[in-house]
């Protein structure tokens, strides 16, 4: 089998197990549909303003959970905001999170919500890694010469 | 030209950032209806007669909503002029005079209110517009 194969047996591979286990959904087929020759960076572009705005919403949500009184309204609006962009980018499994984290917010569950945020710092960490692996076979298959494939 | 009826539903959960658009052209019955909707549809977005030059305003505040929605419209065709503000978006439609055919409106925008920037929106074209929320 040569290099090209293999590569291309490899991204489909991870592709499946990334899906399966639920890390990214349909919608972030989706946004892989929408790259073309005018815009080849359009996933990883997409992908690191997410995990930008992950960032700082995480940041700002330890910050409000860390105060005296915790002011849920203003959590809950991160987490809103979170699980937008997370359901924008098909990132299913923090979109999860999320949905579980409002519940604890309207419940003004404080533990609750410090353990929901652990579990989106950790959903977080873990996609970030698993994207860098496909972009990172995607951009060794550009290198033996190949194309980024359209459907894995 | 499209008059066509143009309205959008949102998800049931309330949630602004799920959207369901669809048009349907009353002047096109072999067309039917298309629904294009990011994240629940198998169907891929493909550029189209219907929409080909079509131009779009797009106002959403959020900077990864806003890339996905204009790349999502492109990829259909349209030319779009993407702003963050209610604000921007009127004055973007001042100095597109009537090129402009079709709004996308996030309805929680900083300082306007979608419904509000509707509203003005509708006071300045007297005719009927295809308007979309």
């Amino acid at each position: 089998m040569d290099l090209l194969s293999q590569l291309r047996g490899q991204i489909a591979d991870f592709s499946a197990f990334l899906h399966r286990e639920g890390f990214v959904d349909d919608q972030f087929t989706q946004l892989q549909k929408l790259r073309d020759e005018s815009s080849p960076g359009f996933v990883v572009e997409v992908v690191s303003l997410f995990f930008e705005d992950c960032e700082k919403l995480v940041n700002n949500m330890a910050k409000a959970l860390e105060q005296q009184i915790v002011d849920f309204k203003q959590v809950d609006s991160h987490v809103h905001q979170l699980k937008g962009s997370s359901s924008s980018i098909g990132a299913a499994r923090i979109h999860n999170v999320c949905i579980a984290f409002k519940t604890c917010c309207e419940d003004q569950n404080r533990n609750g919500c410090v353990r929901c945020l652990q579990q989106v710092n950790h959903e977080c960490i873990q996609l970030k890694n698993n994207l860098q692996t496909l972009f990172n076979l995607e951009q060794q298959i550009i290198a033996a010469g190949g194309s980024i494939p359209a459907k894995q | 030209m499209m008059q066509g009826n143009i309205w959008i539903s949102l998800n049931p959960l309330g949630s602004a950032q799920s959207m369901t658009l669809v048009l349907r052209f009353q002047i096109r019955p072999s067309y039917g209806r298309a629904t294009f909707a990011p994240g629940t549809s198998s169907e891929q977005p493909s550029s189209n007669p219907q929409f080909r030059g079509l131009r779009v305003i797009l106002a959403d505040d959020d900077a990864l909503n806003r890339t996905v929605t204009k790349k999502l419209l492109e990829k259909l065709g349209c030319e779009v002029t993407a702003v963050s503000s209610g604000f921007e978006c009127l004055s973007a439609l001042s100095s597109a005079e009537n090129s402009v055919r079709l709004v996308v409106l996030d309805i929680q925008l900083p300082e306007m209110h979608g419904f509000e920037v509707a509203t003005r929106i509708r006071k300045v074209r007297s005719r009927s517009w295809p308007l979309l929320k």
